[in-house]
């Protein structure tokens, strides 16, 4: 054992670094989960708080409605990203495979390809741009055109806020959703194409019976294994796109927990909504693998 | 597979002009802050313009003569480059250990990285984590939390495992010990890779904000370019309001010109790597996809 161990000390000195790195990152955090059951002041130890037990979970549920609001919000954006997301993505993948340019393919993936890089401030400050209801360009020009008598609050509005948070991600993330789709096209083998073309089968048809049905368990799998992330929002874009006047639509789980813990300071129930969702997200991943590992025989891990 | 109807002329028809409806959705907003950000204040008029209304370089002098600007520039350019450049280190060391099947207890750690994938800890405690190791208010909380990733990780793995064996075996009977092994046979060929997780951790460093908004905001002098920008933008909004409210006498306004201007100075390198980015990306996310 020792022998071992002192012949591969050189694999250790390398693995030893990460192993070291995770732990204080990623495990040791966990203990902070302590906080949720204590009554917990900024400034005094933490060990030397009381014990309350499961209060905090309680509270959330018992002592505001809070949840209702925000449940609907989480799962309603997250689930209609997914939907949008990856359905534009299908469709965007099947009508580029339409275009007859390879050239102008080419140009129109690298193009819609872009908006994955960039960061959500960027983002943000393009939707002020073209959007507030004053100063947007867009809004501007139909004001302009005698279209509207004053600019649509898209950023504050909050009736606008589902569907503006869902185009913006449609937006940002069309062109990546869609390489998986565009390789499985490439992976459809040309002679299904031929002989269906010998048979009389128009451009139309061959798309419908033979690219769309095996682009389908794609689709399939990728909802699937995604589905798993429902409760997680990325923060970054609720942070930026949330604000005062749009909240009641817009606020989800992540941000709520944010407000709680680091703006009222209010750690122990912060900690306690953060440890419900990280449960809950974790249960709804482990049967969607189940589920996923049924269906079609492949498994997240 | 020529052939010509009527109907799928048409259908060629929509659908190029459906592409080209997608393009300039991706692509107008960019034109317009770009020409905004090179016209003439007193020359728009409002709406969308895709070429400058005049012509000038104010807001740009005035962004670069900025000190706030170019420290913010400095910090993104560390973070960037530092980053990136440890999480390569510990990232690729550790994937190459867990490799090595005759490791003893290699199973175990394989489970230790994979499981972190699945949960995580939340804002709070990881927040009253940097309190407790004083990494609040320093540069360093930019760069350590990120120095393992294990998506990284498990791609690396999988490419130094499609590798044929050979390479090492020979590199042992030259007498070799695991490090020079690593270091001098493993590492030179996994170049595709390391370029691929690379390049992404620079995209996310260089994005990067919500760690300063977290961890940093007492630090000035720590704002990355991101973080200035996302300043200069609430800074305008919240005047606009103000003048909305019909305020008066508000008269050092940042004009919409020079927020425009730093946009365009955030979103210009990830333009410039973007063909880099293109090419070594979509083979990473392949990879990732099959083994998912």
């Amino acid at each position: 054992m020792i022998a071992k161990i002192s012949r591969q000390r050189y694999l250790y000195a390398m693995l030893i670094p990460a192993v070291v790195i995770t732990f204080i990152f990623a495990y040791v955090p966990l203990f902070g989960w302590f906080i949720a059951f204590v009554n917990y002041k900024p400034g005094f130890s933490l060990f030397s708080s009381e014990w309350i037990g499961f209060q905090q979970f309680k509270a959330f549920f018992t002592e505001t409605k809070d949840y209702v609001y925000l449940l609907r919000n989480t799962l309603s954006i997250n689930i209609g990203s997914l939907i949008a997301n990856l359905g534009t993505a299908f469709v965007f993948a099947l009508l580029l495979n339409e275009v007859r340019l390879r050239f102008f393919g080419k140009l129109i993936q690298t193009v819609t390809f872009f908006p994955f890089f960039i960061s959500w401030i960027i983002i943000y400050s393009l939707s002020n741009a073209l959007f507030a209801t004053s100063a947007g360009a867009i809004n501007q020009m139909l004001v302009q055109w005698g279209w509207m008598d004053e600019g649509m609050n898209v950023l504050g509005d909050p009736k606008y806020a589902w569907a503006f948070i869902i185009a913006i991600g449609v937006w940002k993330y069309l062109g990546y959703n869609s390489v998986i789709f565009i390789s499985s096209i490439a992976s459809i083998p040309a002679e299904y194409y031929e002989a269906a073309q010998i048979d009389g089968a128009n451009r139309w048809q061959r798309m419908l019976y033979i690219t769309v049905p095996n682009l389908v368990p794609t689709l399939i799998v990728l909802l699937i294994l995604n589905s798993g992330w429902i409760l997680n929002s990325n923060f970054e874009q609720f942070y930026l796109f949330t604000n005062t006047t749009n909240w009641e639509k817009m606020e989800v789980l992540d941000i709520y927990i944010y407000k709680y813990g680091l703006q009222l300071l209010n750690y122990p129930y912060a900690t306690a909504v953060g440890i419900m969702k990280t449960v809950m997200s974790l249960l709804i991943i482990v049967s969607v693998n189940a589920i996923a590992k049924r269906a079609t025989g492949k498994a997240i891990f | 597979m020529k052939e010509r109807t009527i109907s799928g002329s048409l259908f060629d028809v929509a659908n190029t002009l459906f592409m080209l409806f997608i393009l300039s959705v991706m692509v107008v907003p960019f034109v317009y802050i770009l020409s905004y950000s090179f016209s003439n204040p007193g020359m728009l008029k409002g709406g969308l313009i895709l070429w400058p209304a005049g012509f000038t370089l104010d807001s740009y002098t005035k962004a670069f003569a900025d000190p706030a600007v170019l420290k913010s520039v400095f910090i993104s350019v560390a973070r960037t480059v530092l980053g990136p450049a440890l999480m390569l280190l510990f990232t690729s060391m550790g994937a190459y250990a867990l490799t090595r099947s005759d490791l003893g207890g290699v199973k175990f750690f394989r489970k230790y990285f994979v499981f972190t994938l699945y949960f995580s800890s939340g804002i709070i405690p990881m927040y009253l984590l940097m309190g407790y190791l004083q990494l609040k208010g320093t540069f360093l909380v930019y760069v350590l939390p990120g120095a393992v990733s294990v998506f990284s990780m498990v791609l690396i793995k999988t490419y130094i495992e499609a590798l044929p064996r050979e390479l090492e075996e020979a590199a042992v009977v030259d007498g070799a010990n695991d490090f020079r092994l690593f270091f001098q046979v493993i590492f030179p060929i996994c170049t595709p890779v390391f370029a691929a997780v690379v390049l992404f951790e620079c995209v996310n460093q260089w994005n990067a904000f919500i760690d300063t908004q977290i961890y940093n905001t007492m630090s000035p002098d720590l704002y990355p370019l991101q973080y200035v920008l996302y300043n200069t933008l609430n800074q305008i909004n919240s005047l606009e309001q103000l003048k909305l409210q019909g305020q008066k006498g508000l008269g050092a306004i940042t004009p919409q010109t020079f927020k425009m201007a730093i946009t365009v100075i955030t979103v210009l390198p990830i333009a410039f790597v973007y063909p880099f980015l293109q090419k070594y990306f979509v083979k990473g996310l392949l990879v990732g996809s099959i083994k998912g």
